[in-house]
């Protein structure tokens, strides 16, 4: 695991996942923006990619204010730990994924499911909101060349380490990887640069 | 922060400041590239009707199309890789002009003025039609999950072939599937 992160350098880690039905070699990159010091994860596994991108509080109020959710419930999201996610199909096969099969595991130990899209879509519908895009699809029956992005939401406090595992399925073989160590953006990008 | 102290000016400088900041991180961090492959759809089914208005409040309806290939695309201004497809849609669109083919891109819950200033700000203008999904309706009645998601509709108005993500629909291995499309 990364003990330290060079500016501007992506670091190659290579871990097995253990975990997994089969051994799954595993290659995450871990990317440090140079201007804001945000990071971003990138995984890519048998036939599955997954990258996720830090993205700070005001950045998702400022998402979800312009297509005019309530303050509260603005609010409400910006205090997720909440990630720009790309997923994609890297295999000559049909590729799914669900993000209800997804963990996040605390520094305890304790796994929590990750939230889906259907369950903020149901939540939003109860109090009138019917916009129901930016979030990462709920799951994908992916072809050959598909891929897809949206922001994946975890609940957590800002300052805590967890580990991220991921599952999806390939030829009808299900898979398992896991990205350790990860962390919230920070609460401003004031915070993240005076602490670089 | 709150929402409630935030003046309209202060919102807009906020979103503009962090859209530079994040538009400069997803050009340091390559996004995926746009591939060409359309999944062909397994069991054929019916495309679902729709009739939707586009910039002009001209009402298109799907089933008019009935003996045209139809490329169906769902999208919107915020979603990035939507923004990178369409060049290559146009691209194909001025290609097949006057053939049996027809683009149709279908914007979700956005405002035409919002689109229409979105627009003149890309590298090529669109002339293909834009349609304005204002509620999602018809996005969820093809069971659209993401953006951009679109489909490739034969003459006789069945959904053969769909791509998850932003595509370079003026690819020949493309081309080459709307024109055994339009040969049918």
């Amino acid at each position: 695991m990364p003990t330290k992160i060079v500016n501007s350098q992506p670091i190659k880690i290579i871990f097995l996942c253990l975990l997994c039905a089969q051994i799954q070699a595993a290659e995450v990159t871990i990317h440090k923006n140079n201007e804001s010091g945000l990071l971003t994860w990138s995984s890519k596994d048998d036939g599955f990619s997954i990258e996720l991108i830090q993205l700070i509080p005001d950045f998702v109020r400022a998402v979800y204010g312009k297509h005019g959710l309530p303050a509260d419930e603005v609010e409400r999201i910006a205090g997720y730990c909440v990630f720009g996610s790309i997923i994609q199909n890297t295999s000559r096969q049909q590729m799914s994924y669900r993000v209800s099969d997804w963990r996040y595991v605390d520094k305890n130990g304790k796994a929590y499911p990750v939230k889906t899209k259907a369950q903020w879509l149901e939540e939003w519908r109860k109090v009138g909101i019917t916009f129901a895009w930016t979030l990462l699809p709920e799951s994908g029956d992916f072809g050959i060349g598909d891929w897809q992005q949206g922001f994946t939401t975890i609940q957590l406090d800002r300052n805590e380490k967890f580990d991220l595992i991921y599952t999806w399925t390939l030829d009808g073989i299900k898979h398992q990887g896991k990205i350790e160590n990860m962390s919230c953006a920070p609460a401003d990008l004031s915070t993240n640069l005076t602490t670089q | 922060m709150t929402m409630q102290t935030i003046t309209p000016f202060k919102f807009v400088s906020v979103l503009s400041c962090f859209l530079l900041i994040f538009s400069a991180q997803a050009a340091e961090r390559q996004q995926p590239k746009l591939g060409y492959w359309l999944t062909a759809i397994s069991k054929p089914m019916p495309a679902p009707d729709f009739t939707l208005g586009d910039m002009d409040a001209k009402k298109f309806s799907i089933k008019d199309y009935r003996g045209k290939v139809i490329l169906l695309n769902f999208w919107a201004t915020w979603c990035p890789p939507c923004r990178r497809e369409m060049p290559s849609m146009e691209r194909l669109h001025q290609k097949f002009k006057g053939k049996d083919f027809i683009v149709l891109a279908a914007n979700q819950m956005e405002e035409v003025d919002h689109v229409f200033a979105y627009t003149g700000e890309l590298e090529v203008d669109p002339t293909f039609t834009i349609l304005f999904d204002k509620d999602s309706n018809v996005s969820r009645a093809y069971g659209v999950l993401g953006l951009p998601t679109t489909y490739l509709i034969d003459k006789k108005g069945n959904i053969r072939f769909r791509a998850i993500g932003g595509r370079e629909f003026d690819h020949p291995e493309v081309e080459k599937q709307i024109l055994q499309l339009m040969q049918e």
